[in-house]
């Protein structure tokens, strides 16, 4: 019964068909009032003036915004159909501070919330925070309303505070941002802002707005007096900015803008929806059809089962059906048969979606055993443990062959699956397995307010040998070849800008501790810029599973860049459960900088227990409670966003004991995370994927170590709500 | 946000330019560099291919003809339109009344007595359509049902499109024709039935792909 309704909610068409015609059903259904070029700040909206206006649930854009006034890199993420978040780094002309360059480059966070869409006579409305973690030089608050007044002509009008009412508020030095100062939001008094869009055709819009942004900026010092600058070279002229923005392609914007009548600005976008694949169904080759079985009189050996008693038929089938599936990208890791029922375990190597392999495996399955084989029991595997069991007939697979997956989907039986089954055999020549690859590595140190871009590149060498299911040794080496991202010691205290140079940190054992700190990441510069070889990870890793719904980890040697020892972690999770428990133990040694076999002084016992849920629509949720780095306890919340098609995009947060003060600047560890599937931007059936960790890499506080391998990620793929999820591509 | 920000950002990317080795992805991640190469190379890949193609312009009658001698099974001549080819396909597989036909390349349609229940390997692939004017147009009767197409959307999900469609003898005698709408949209599929088989038709795959002119050279 649960399981019917797990699959009715994740197999539910919620969204309009209309995302599979693009705009030729936008008579049938009433869009969604969708932004038409983004603004400065790099959210729909006008100019410098935001809008009630969303973007396509789900997006991802990044825009840069250049004018005199500053540069504005922003990325946005789309994360529910009417709440908008932005996180954005500028480089701000005309302020100083204690570097006195002319300019401070700072981090800033919006959100935007649609509280009412537009209908008949009403307009949408939306409520915004612009940079509203601490206060910055962008801080401001708005409630706008837009309306569409003609299909081409779009009007909005609001209230602002803060920046958006030119009254921008006075910033504290010593305060080291990074936390909420909601008693300032919507304080100062208002003042009225508005914008009219007008689409020339369909790739052209202008826009016209009346903005009340002065461009300016004030700080108290610690001694109390405030320090006034004016961004850019002057006030803007007059409250009256004009753009025009051009759209080439699906994904991009290029925009030209001019604030007051005076300074002129460029800027570009991008905007990426995972729901517009280029190939949605992908690109991979037709799955062998099943083959039904023969009446019983033209194969009566076969239908009776006394083929089973035949020591040489498993073997011959195994054979064959490992090639048949090493052909479609599964790995057939052992089989049990017997006259009527089979189980194979397969290893998924080339589909996003464990259901297109599992329902690929079942359609060979019908063209290689003998017919009195009725059952059919596909277990899915994850470095070498199994995660589930789908249980289906033989005949229900020939019988819903291509048809509405769902009904393949409620005769099958999903179930947690034993370590290891009766009669189960190894096929041979898989194991041991040696993997390897050789492949340049980039780098890259973006908005690094102290260096600008640094990257390095170079070669790196991997190599993973498993011994048996489950026993991986796995080593990488590296070597650079060129960069600017150089060894170089963390940042002196108390001079702002300085830093100790490498000879005098590695010389001075007492510098790795920071009043009292440890310094577990905040040197992390002092592991860059080697030129000779270096190990990043050399390890044996040991997957195991004690019970049906609890899996193991070990994992012992060079953990990771800076550490190396001991990391155990255990996971409870049930197939059919959204809940899952885990908990994480790891006794660590900081290494030596030169990444080889040496180790430094510094030793922590720390860890965490975790818990995890799935919640509808594509979200997941994880909360680790424990000890971090360096020694300090919090825990940390992250959220992730999912999609079927492999997309992910997440967020998280990291709060400590340890004092803001301590801490520095930020006050807490936060980062966002991005995950994008190869295949879906080139329509190809593989598992590989593009990644980024937006993160800040510098602090001491929440640290947290990177073990590779954590278990959570790799045996969700073939639990009741990833599957079920992409069950779709069972007959694919 | 306190203005003297320090931001340290480090996203290690891993290039797939001039790699190698024997890993198969099921462990790998590859970084803007490496997806950069590939999409080219498949770029690059695809316009030879193209090239290729055109090169030996062989008409849809010789192709049919050869592939009448060399293979001994079923076999049809699909054009379609969306994608500006003709091919000779194959069948690979039979259950029941359905039955799979596939390219040298592996893109296959599925038929259920010559009509059209799904696509694979194409891109924008029919899924299933469940047509209740099927026994209609097989039995050359009027009347109208709905017909649901099933499609993958970009998010990696699959949604039913519901059509409502009425069936009657088309202009041409012996022809069966199909209207369908729904969504804002409209096709017309077209069949000519001997004997309960849909011997030759023009049915609509779907928004992305258009139509398909089957043809049956051996059934």
């Amino acid at each position: 019964m649960r399981r019917s309704r797990t699959i009715r909610r994740l197999m539910a068409t919620t969204l309009p068909a209309a995302l599979l015609f693009g705009s030729v059903s936008s008579t049938a259904v009433a869009d969604p009032m969708h932004g038409r070029n983004m603004s400065t700040y790099g959210l729909a909206g006008g100019i410098d003036t935001p809008t009630a206006e969303t973007l396509p649930d789900g997006t991802l854009g990044a825009t840069v915004s250049w004018s005199d006034y500053g540069r504005r890199s922003s990325v946005v993420f789309q994360a529910l159909p009417r709440l908008t978040t932005v996180l954005r780094y500028s480089r701000v002309e005309g302020i100083n501070d204690y570097r006195n360059d002319g300019y401070i480059s700072d981090r800033s966070f919006d959100v935007r919330l649609q509280v009412l869409d537009e209908q008949g006579w009403r307009p949408a409305v939306a409520v915004g925070l612009q940079d509203f973690i601490g206060t910055g030089v962008y801080s401001g608050e708005y409630i706008v309303a837009t309306k569409n007044v003609t299909p081409a002509v779009r009007v909005s009008a609001g209230l602002g505070w803060g920046t958006l009412a030119g009254k921008n508020r006075v910033i504290d030095s010593a305060d080291e941002g990074g936390t909420f100062d909601a008693g300032d939001w919507f304080s100062g008094g208002a003042k009225p802002f508005a914008s009219v869009s007008w689409q020339v055709n369909d790739k052209l819009s202008l826009v016209a707005e009346y903005s009340n942004d002065k461009y300016q900026a004030d700080y108290r010092r610690r001694n109390g007096t405030i320090d006034h600058f004016q961004q850019g070279d002057d006030e803007p002229g007059n409250n009256l900015n004009l753009a025009a923005y051009y759209r080439f392609g699906n994904n991009y914007e290029a925009g030209l803008y001019s604030i007051g009548g005076e300074t002129f600005g460029v800027q570009f976008s991008i905007a990426l929806n995972p729901r517009e694949a280029p190939y949605p169904s992908g690109l991979e080759k037709a799955p062998a059809p099943v083959r039904p079985r023969p009446a019983v009189a033209a194969d009566p050996d076969g239908w009776s089962g006394v083929w089973a008693q035949d020591p040489t038929a498993q073997p011959a089938i195994q054979q064959a059906l490992g090639k048949a599936m090493s052909d479609e990208g599964q790995i057939l890791e052992s089989m049990a048969l017997t006259s009527n029922r089979a189980e194979v375990r397969l290893r998924n190597q080339r589909y996003i979606s464990q259901a297109e392999a599992i329902g690929r495996t079942a359609r060979l399955m019908t063209r290689a055993l003998p017919p009195s084989v009725e059952t059919f029991v596909i277990t899915s595997t994850a470095d070498g443990v199994p995660t589930s069991s789908v249980t289906v007939r033989r005949s229900d697979v020939e019988r819903l062959e291509n048809t509405e997956a769902s009904q393949i989907a409620t005769v099958a039986a999903l179930t947690d699956a034993p370590s290891s089954a009766p009669g189960l055999v190894r096929t041979p020549d898989v194991y041991p397995r040696f993997r390897w690859s050789i492949k340049p590595y980039w780098d890259l140190g973006i908005f690094s307010a102290e260096d600008g871009l640094t990257n390095e590149v170079g070669a790196e060498a991997r190599a993973s040998y498993e011994l048996m299911p489950g026993l991986f040794l796995t080593g990488a080496l590296r070597q650079r070849a060129f960069g600017d991202i150089d060894q170089r010691g963390p940042g002196i205290p108390g001079q702002r800008g300085q830093h100790y140079t490498a000879e005098e940190y590695e010389n001075d054992p007492s510098l790795e501790t920071n009043d009292g700190i440890p310094r577990v990441r905040s040197d992390t510069r002092m592991y860059t810029g080697n030129h000779d070889p270096v190990i990043p990870e050399l390890t044996l890793a040991y997957y195991a599973k004690p019970t049906e719904t609890i899996y193991t980890r070990v994992t012992a040697g060079l953990l990771e860049r800076a550490y190396g020892g001991v990391s155990g972690e255990v996971l409870w999770k049930p197939v059919n459960s959204p809940l899952a428990f885990g908990a994480e133990i790891n006794r660590v040694r900081k290494r030596d900088f030169d990444q080889l076999f040496d180790f430094r002084d510094y030793e922590v016992t720390m860890g965490h227990v975790s818990a995890y849920y799935e919640f509808a629509q594509g979200f997941t949720a994880q909360l680790d409670v424990g000890k971090y780095l360096a020694g300090d306890k919090g825990a940390t919340v992250t959220v992730t966003r999912e999609f079927a098609n492999g997309w992910r995009i997440g967020a998280y947060a990291t709060k400590t004991d340890m004092s803001e003060e301590d801490f520095g600047e930020g006050s807490f560890d936060k980062g966002i995370t991005l995950s994008i599937p190869l295949g879906w931007a080139t329509g190809t059936a593989t598992r590989e994927r593009v990644s980024a960790d937006l993160r800040s890499l510098s602090r001491d506080g929440g640290a947290q170590l990177n073990v590779n391998g954590r278990l959570y990620d790799r045996v969700r793929d073939s639990h009741s709500v990833k599957l079920y999820e992409g069950w779709g591509r069972f007959w694919r | 946000m306190n203005g003297a920000i320090k931001i340290t950002l480090a996203a290690s990317l891993l290039a797939g330019l001039a790699a190698c080795g024997n890993t198969t992805g099921d462990d790998g991640d590859m970084g803007a560099l490496g997806i950069a190469t590939q999409t080219a190379g498949q770029i690059l890949a695809q316009r030879r291919q193209s090239e290729q193609a055109t090169a030996p312009a062989k008409s849809p009658q010789e192709a049919a003809a050869e592939a009448l001698r060399v293979n001994p099974g079923p076999l049809i001549q699909a054009g379609f339109e969306g994608l500006g080819r003709t091919q000779i396909m194959a069948m690979t597989g039979q259950n029941g009344s359905m039955r799979t036909f596939m390219t040298p390349a592996e893109e296959a349609l599925i038929l259920r007595g010559g009509m059209l229940v799904g696509t694979r390997g194409l891109g924008h692939d029919l899924s299933v359509a469940e047509a209740q004017t099927e026994g209609m147009i097989r039995a050359g009767a009027s009347g109208s049902g709905t017909r649901t197409m099933r499609y993958f959307a970009g998010d990696g999900i699959e949604r039913p499109l519901q059509f409502t469609c009425t069936v009657g003898a088309g202009a041409k005698p012996g022809v069966t024709v199909e209207n369908c709408e729904g969504h804002g949209t409209s096709f017309q599929n077209s069949y000519m039935v001997s004997g309960g088989q849909v011997a030759v038709s023009r049915q609509w795959i779907g928004p992305n792909l258009g139509y398909v002119t089957i043809q049956t050279l051996r059934p």
